[in-house]
C-alpha cells in the first residue's frame, strides 16, 4: 500500500471537515452583518419561529419525558447501593440539566428541524427558487437564512427549559411508579440541590446548538446541488456534521463553565 | 432602438467544462430576442448571466451602458428590480399560494410606486388592496383567477409557467427574461403562453424581452431577431430576413437547417415577419 493510498483519504476527510466548518462560518457571518443592523423579513422569521416551536415540541417533549425516566432509574441504582436517597433529585437533575437533556434535545431537533431544513434549502436551490428570489432583487440570506438562524436558536433555548419540565415529570413518575420513591422527595431534593448552574449550562448549551444546526444546515442546504439525489446527500452530510457539531460543543461549553 | 443589455466577450466554465465561449451580443428596447440552440449548449447558463445570477469568468455584461460586475450589491438589488424572469422550473415559492407568489414581488419592492400604478385610479387605501387588486388583475389576464387561493403543488404544469409569468411581469418589468416558457407543454397551451408574452410585451413601452425555447414555429410568431447558439458560442444572429437568407446558402445538414428546416416549408409567419 502506498504512502497516497493512505494519507490521501485522512487529506479528503480533513478539507471536508474545513469546508464545512469554513462555510458554516461564512453562513454565520452573513447572518451577523444582516442582524446588526437588523436586515432581515420579520413576517417570514415569525413564520419560521412558528413552524420550528410547533413542529419540535412533541418530540422534545418525548424526548425529555424518557430522559428524566432513564436517569432516575440509572441513579436509583446506585442511591440504593449507597443508601444516599438524598442524592437522588441530585443525580436526575444534574445528569438531565447539564447533559444527556440537552445532547439528546439537541440531537433530536437536529434530526428534526436541521434535516429538515437543508432538505428544504436544497430543494429550493434546485428547483431555482433561491435564484426566482435573488433575480427578484432581494437577498436569500436575509430572507431565508436570518429567519431560520433566529427561529431555531430561540426555539431551542426555548424547547430546552420545556424538555428539563418535561423529563423532571418523568423522573417523578418513574420514581413513584416504578421504583416506589416518593415524587414529592425527589422533587424537594432537586431544588435543595441549588442547580441554577448546571441549568444554565444546559440553556447555554440549547443556544449554541440552536446556533451551529441553523448555520450548518443552512450552508449544507444552499450548496446542494444534482436535483433529489443532491439534496439528499446534502441532508445526509448535514445530519452527520450537526451531530458532530453537538458533540463538540457539548464539550466545549461543559468545560467553559468549570474554568 | 437603444441597447439595454450589452454582453461583452463572455465566457463560463462549469466544473472544467465551457459553456460560454466568448458570447457577445445585445438586447435592444423594444425588442423580443429568441434564443435558441441544442440542449446544453448555454442557453440557460447565458440567460442567467443577464441579471448576472451567474458571474462570468471572463467579460462584461452592461445594463443601460453600466457594468453589473461594478456595481454594489445594493445598486445590483435595484438594478434586477427591472428584471421579470421566467424559470424554467417555474420556481415558484411552495409554501405561498398563487396569489402570494404573485404579490411577492409587489411585497417586496422597495418602493410603492409599482404596485400603486395599477390601483392608483381606482382610490384604494392601502398598499396591500392595491397589490391585491394588481395581483387578481394579472391572474385574471392569465386565465388563473380561479387559482387564487391554491398551492402550486395543486396545478398543471401549464397553469405553473402561467403564475411564472404572472409573477414575472407583475411589476411590468422593463426587461423580460423568459427560459423555456412552454417545455413540456400541450401544443394549445404553448401558444397561449407564447400569445402571453408578446401581449406583456406590447403592455411595457420598450421592454426588451429574451426568449429561450425550443419550440421555434410559435417562437417564430413573436420574435424579432434570433440568436442561435451552439457549444457555448454564437452561431447566428440576425434578424428574420438575415435568418432567411443564411437558411438559403446554409449546408442541408448544417445546425440553421436542423433547427429552422428548409426555408421553402418554413410557416408564413416566420417568412413574412407577421406578429401573432
Amino acid at each position: 500500500m502506498t504512502m497516497t493510498a493512505v494519507f490521501a483519504p485522512v487529506g479528503r476527510a480533513t478539507l471536508h471537515v474545513l469546508a464545512t466548518l469554513g462555510g458554516a462560518a461564512t453562513v454565520f457571518g452573513r447572518v451577523m452583518r444582516s442582524l446588526f443592523p437588523p436586515r432581515f423579513d420579520k413576517s417570514e422569521t415569525w413564520r419560521q419561529l412558528f413552524h420550528v416551536g410547533v413542529r419540535s415540541w412533541p418530540i422534545v417533549a418525548m424526548t425529555a419525558l424518557f430522559v428524566g425516566a432513564i436517569m432516575v432509574i440509572q441513579t436509583a441504582y446506585f442511591v440504593r447501593r449507597t443508601g444516599a436517597t438524598s442524592f437522588l433529585g441530585y443525580g436526575v437533575g444534574y445528569s438531565v440539566f447539564a447533559e444527556i437533556g440537552p445532547v439528546l434535545i439537541g440531537l433530536m431537533f437536529s434530526g428534526r428541524v436541521g434535516a429538515n431544513n437543508t432538505a428544504e434549502l436544497g430543494t429550493m436551490v434546485v428547483t431555482e427558487q433561491v435564484d426566482a428570489l435573488r433575480a427578484l432583487a432581494i437577498d436569500p440570506v436575509r430572507y431565508l437564512i436570518v429567519p431560520r438562524f433566529i427561529a431555531m436558536m430561540v426555539m431551542l433555548t426555548l424547547l430546552m427549559v420545556l424538555g428539563d419540565l418535561f423529563a423532571i415529570v418523568g423522573a417523578a413518575a418513574t420514581a413513584q411508579g416504578l421504583l416506589g420513591f416518593d415524587w414529592r422527595v425527589l422533587i424537594a431534593n432537586l431544588v435543595e440541590s441549588h442547580l441554577l448552574d448546571e441549568l444554565l449550562m444546559g440553556v447555554v448549551k440549547a443556544t449554541s446548538f440552536g446556533i451551529a444546526i441553523s448555520c450548518i444546515s443552512c450552508y449544507f442546504g444552499l450548496g446542494a446541488s444534482g436535483g433529489a439525489v443532491g439534496v439528499g446527500r446534502a441532508t445526509n452530510h448535514s445530519v452527520v456534521a450537526n451531530a458532530t457539531a453537538i458533540f463538540l460543543l457539548d464539550f466545549l461549553v461543559g468545560w467553559l463553565f468549570t474554568l | 432602438m437603444s441597447v439595454r443589455i450589452a454582453v461583452q466577450h463572455l465566457t463560463k466554465t462549469h466544473e472544467g467544462r465551457v459553456v460560454l465561449s466568448d458570447v457577445s451580443l445585445e438586447v435592444r428596447s423594444g425588442e423580443i430576442l429568441g434564443l435558441v440552440g441544442p440542449g446544453g449548449h448555454g442557453k440557460s447558463v447565458l440567460l442567467k448571466h443577464l441579471p448576472r445570477l451567474l458571474v462570468p469568468d471572463r467579460g462584461h455584461i452592461l445594463l443601460d451602458g453600466r457594468d453589473l460586475a461594478t456595481l454594489s450589491g445594493f445598486d445590483l438589488a435595484r438594478a434586477r428590480e427591472g428584471f421579470g424572469y421566467l424559470f424554467q422550473n417555474y420556481a415558484l415559492f411552495d409554501f405561498m399560494t398563487v396569489a402570494d407568489n404573485v404579490a411577492f414581488p409587489l411585497r417586496q419592492e422597495r418602493s410603492a410606486a409599482s404596485a400603486d400604478r395599477g390601483g392608483e385610479q381606482r382610490g384604494v387605501a392601502s398598499r396591500e388592496q392595491q397589490i391585491d387588486l394588481r395581483v387578481r388583475e394579472r391572474l385574471a389576464e392569465v386565465g388563473l383567477e380561479r387559482a387564487y387561493h391554491q398551492f402550486p403543488r395543486e396545478l398543471s404544469g401549464g397553469m405553473k409557467k402561467r403564475v411564472g409569468l404572472a409573477r414575472a411581469t407583475v411589476t411590468n418589468p422593463s426587461i423580460a427574461l423568459y427560459d423555456d416558457p412552454t417545455a413540456g407543454l400541450d401544443p394549445v397551451t404553448s401558444s397561449r403562453i407564447f400569445a402571453l408574452i408578446l401581449a406583456m410585451h406590447r403592455k411595457v413601452p420598450g421592454c426588451a424581452s429574451v426568449v429561450v425555447s425550443h419550440d421555434i414555429d410559435r417562437m417564430a410568431a413573436i420574435v424579432d431577431r434570433w440568436i442561435v447558439l451552439e457549444h457555448g458560442t454564437i452561431a447566428f444572429s440576425g434578424l428574420r430576413a438575415d435568418l432567411l437568407r443564411a437558411l438559403a446558402s446554409a449546408p442541408p445538414d448544417g445546425l440553421l437547417r436542423r433547427f429552422f428546416g428548409d426555408p421553402a416549408a418554413l410557416p408564413s409567419h416566420v417568412t413574412s415577419g407577421a406578429t401573432a
